[in-house]
């Protein structure tokens, strides 16, 4: 599930290209009564892959009656724990450094904003390759990513007039910032693409799975990318702010291209990787259950701060 | 006194009693010889014994939700020594190289990445779940028990209609009958060498025990069925009772740590092999169904942690998919380079265009089934279907051609049973029960015959009112009968009182809010006491739907599945 194979241990050929970013992503689950018993998985450990390093990463977990770690059908990495004792309020804290290298940096040539990769398939080749078997995952709707007749239809004249599958991710991705509101708090982790393309405003999670929808109707192999952003590309060094989990895409034409669909630019030094899969189902950040009454609160914050 | 086989009547199908009006085949001469000295009045009172024997004892399935006896033919139907061979080598072949098949498909993927099955197959198939890739500890264990069912064609060949080998059921019957026709039929098995089946139990246990954990050198078992809604409840008990293990229920079970315990009235043990009688989806609430009330959160992620081994392994599904079914030869010859020695039923694949052109205008000709389908359930045949049926056959095929297969006619061998008060053929099928523990494959000398008891019936099925017979597997003349003593500890599952039900699993689930633009850039207040505290989207949560112990979910993989052919 990686991007490229350029060498990307020897820093200092980038110099100040590189960022090295601190993420603490803290969760706090509140039951309104006491558990005795929960079960749960987090994904928010960054991976380790080309285009980002990690340089250490660290779980806190409270209360902590040990963890499992393992990397998932798509490669994200779990923690897997359990707690047995009477608690009513679980917090979880991951605490990241990962440095980032810009887009140029590797892969054949890159695939910065605008500009194609060598590689770039046309549209005959996509459909003459053998990706429509290994990529079928990413290819067939799922609940969250399946799309209405306008949206179809919005993707078949793409589709027209694109001239290769790049373009049309770009172009897929421009008309829904042109066309949906960002807006925190509109929609929820179980909002499917045509209920936020209905409502024109979305978060993150929206953007990518309706761009997912779209691009898939062009049978162009599509994934979910779950991370986190710092929310300023000109980051001051030493500065902690708040930043957030993240999601946008990536395409396959010959290798998998990564896209923001929300802010409809390639990802860069800002944007760090946690996991892929068919859709947000498949990387939730926090997954599970307890025994006990239903519903309670939870607050999750991520602060980032560059550090270089 | 030969008025019961009065006007037996032959068709296509192969008859497994006669070879000819009034030629008998040589295994059945004894039982022939020991029904003509009964009236059919005799052998209706001993069936109705035998039918009593089995309500008092509770050996019954549920219908529709009336439990029933499972109606049994004390007419037996037997596999000659020579005949068995190819069941006792091909079965096991099978076993082989679906494990094999497993293991590739939940890790490296190699049989696709050398083009012999197309990835997708897998990638599409419902029962293929990501949460156990990766997890090899099993691999050559995954299908422990299996149950491959076998018909008999025109010219007499076994030939495999489907594979089962996630949570194949009947077993039960397969020991039940045997006591019950012996006891009413004492006279029928004559100077032929009856294999004993007794042996089952104690080697599932074995087999068991051998597949549990590395670290583990004397592992515990438990039984975990659904509850005693399930269909199969009672094979679950004998199981349980015949192996001396416990039976439990989910609620029974906790996992801490990824390790498993037993509640019992004596305190918690930790439990290493589980032979679970419930389907994947239920098995485990915070990876699979959160609904569920069966099964017990935390399962799998012990199974990974290769604290305990879940038997059947989860997951296996795939290698029942009848599409699947279809590259199963390939799949003999890629893992184990061997040819198959069992064949399959000519199928046709709805997804190839040749075959989709072929199959859509012989449909009339043709057996059309859902690959998904169990129990009987949805299959189409041709030749006895009307216009409208084709038609709707026809469109749902192109809806959806991964989910169909298209099967020529086969008239199943048939067996005398008595209906009334005559003798007739019947159409029967033959699930052998396979045990595996890691090394080897052991087949037990017997198995489930299933009859379709209405007359032209083609699908043998007990939800479609089906019965069963005893199956006797003849000896080879030298060979000497086993009959090894069952060790029978009863254990009764402890009910543990003192536990609080769960009242429910809930997911927990938190996301904090989406992206940042960067235009117009944020400028986040960087106080550290003012840090905001994002509200996470809205957090939903499904409130467990069914309550312990509720008949609402029945899963029990895919017991008594269907047997269709043409006559």
């Amino acid at each position: 599930m990686s991007v490229g194979t350029a060498d990307i241990t020897n820093g200092s050929n980038y110099g100040s290209d590189i960022w090295r970013l601190l993420i603490v992503h803290r969760t706090e689950l509140t039951y309104p009564d006491t558990v005795t018993t929960s079960y749960n998985e987090f994904r928010m450990q960054p991976s380790d892959e080309p285009g980002q390093a990690v340089l250490s990463s660290r779980m806190e977990i409270d209360p902590f009656e040990g963890v499992t770690s393992y990397l998932d059908y798509f490669g994200t990495r779990v923690a897997s724990f359990d707690v047995h004792r009477a608690h009513r309020h679980l917090t979880v804290t991951a605490t990241s450094t990962v440095e980032t290298f810009p887009a140029t940096a590797f892969g054949a040539g890159g695939y910065g904003a605008g500009t194609a990769h060598p590689d770039e398939m046309t549209w005959e080749q996509l459909v003459s390759s053998d990706c429509h078997d290994r990529y079928e995952e990413f290819l067939t709707p799922t609940h969250l990513t399946e799309l209405n007749d306008e949206l179809n239809g919005l993707s078949e004249q793409i589709r027209a007039q694109a001239r290769n599958p790049s373009a049309a991710g770009r172009e897929v991705c421009s008309l829904l910032k042109k066309s949906l509101k960002y807006e925190q708090g509109a929609t929820g982790v179980h909002t499917s693409a045509v209920e936020a393309w209905t409502e024109k405003r979305g978060v993150c999670q929206d953007f990518s799975h309706l761009a997912i929808g779209m691009l898939r109707a062009m049978s162009i192999p599509t994934r979910y990318v779950s991370g986190y952003l710092h929310p300023d590309k000109d980051a001051e060094i030493g500065k902690t702010v708040i930043g957030q989990s993240h999601a946008w895409i990536e395409w396959f034409d010959g290798m998998w291209v990564p896209y923001d669909p929300t802010n409809a630019s390639s990802p860069g030094h800002s944007h760090v990787v946690v996991g892929r899969g068919r859709d947000y189902r498949d990387v939730p950040p926090v997954k599970g259950v307890y025994a006990g009454p239903e519903a309670s609160g939870n607050e999750v914050t991520v602060r980032v701060t560059r550090l270089r | 006194m030969a008025d019961l086989f009065q006007d037996y009547p032959f068709g296509r199908a192969w008859d497994e009693m006669f070879s000819g009006p009034g030629v008998i085949r040589p295994a059945y001469e004894s039982v022939h010889a020991a029904l003509q000295t009964l009236s059919a009045a005799d052998l209706k009172a001993r069936a109705d014994i035998m039918g009593r024997t089995f309500l008092d004892q509770g050996i019954t399935f549920a219908l529709g939700g009336v439990e029933r006896p499972f109606p049994l033919d004390l007419i037996p139907r037997i596999v000659t020594a020579q005949e068995w061979k190819v069941v006792q080598t091909g079965v096991p072949q099978r076993v082989r190289a679906l494990e094999a098949f497993l293991a590739d498909c939940y890790g490296p993927g190699r049989i696709f990445e050398d083009g012999v099955v197309p990835r997708r197959l897998v990638t599409t198939s419902p029962h293929f779940h990501r949460q156990v890739a990766g997890m090899a500890h099993q691999d050559g264990a995954r299908i422990v028990i299996s149950g491959v069912d076998l018909i008999r064609d025109e010219h007499g060949a076994f030939r495999v209609l489907e594979d089962n080998v996630r949570v194949p059921s009947g077993v039960s019957y397969v020991l039940e009958n045997r006591q019950a026709v012996s006891q009413v039929l004492s006279e029928a098995g004559g100077d032929s060498q009856i294999r004993s089946v007794a042996e089952y139990p104690g080697r599932l246990l074995a087999a068991l025990r051998a597949v549990g954990p590395d670290n583990v050198s004397d592992p515990t078992v438990v039984v975990l069925t659904p509850g005693v809604y399930n269909s199969a409840y009672f094979e679950h008990t004998l199981l349980a009772r015949e192996m001396g293990v416990e039976l439990v229920e989910g609620r029974d079970l906790i996992c801490r740590n990824n390790r498993v315990f037993v509640r019992t009235t004596g305190g918690e043990m930790p439990v290493h092999v589980i032979y679970r009688r419930l389907d994947d989806e239920f098995l485990d609430p915070m990876q699979f169904r959160l609904d569920s009330m069966l099964g017990s959160p935390g399962l799998i992620n012990a199974a990974r942690a290769g604290h305990l081994t879940i038997a059947n392994a989860v997951g296996n599904g795939i290698a029942d998919d009848k599409l699947v079914y279809t590259y199963v030869p390939d799949i003999i010859r890629y893992y184990l380079s061997e040819e198959p020695i069992l064949l399959n039923v000519d199928t046709y694949r709805m997804e190839e265009p040749d075959h989709l052109e072929y199959a859509l205008e012989h449909l009339a000709e043709l057996v059309i089934k859902p690959v998904d389908g169990s129990g009987g359930k949805g299959i189409v045949i041709g030749s006895h279907a009307d216009a409208s049926t084709l038609s709707k056959a026809r469109q749902a095929i192109l809806e959806n051609p991964r989910g169909w297969i298209a099967q020529r006619e086969i008239a199943l061998s048939t067996v005398p049973t008595l209906i009334g008060d005559k003798v007739r053929p019947r159409h029967v099928d033959l699930r052998p029960f396979a045990v595996n523990d890691g090394n080897s494959v052991w087949v037990l000398p017997g198995g489930l015959t299933r009859v379709a008891l209405p007359e032209g019936e083609l699908v043998v099925n007990s939800s479609q009112g089906g019965g069963s017979k005893d199956t006797w597997v003849l000896a080879a003349p030298e060979s000497p009968r086993t009959e090894p003593d069952l060790e029978q500890q009863s254990s009764l599952p402890a009910q543990p009182e003192d536990m609080e039900p769960l009242v429910g699993w809930q997911e927990s689930e938190a996301q904090s809010t989406g992206a940042f633009f960067f235009d117009p850039p944020v400028t986040p207040d960087d106080d550290g006491a003012g840090l905001r505290h994002q509200q996470g989207q809205q957090q939903q949560h499904r409130r467990a739907a069914a309550t312990a112990g509720s008949p609402t979910a029945l899963p029990d993989g895919q017991s008594f599945s269907s047997t269709p052919a043409g006559q």
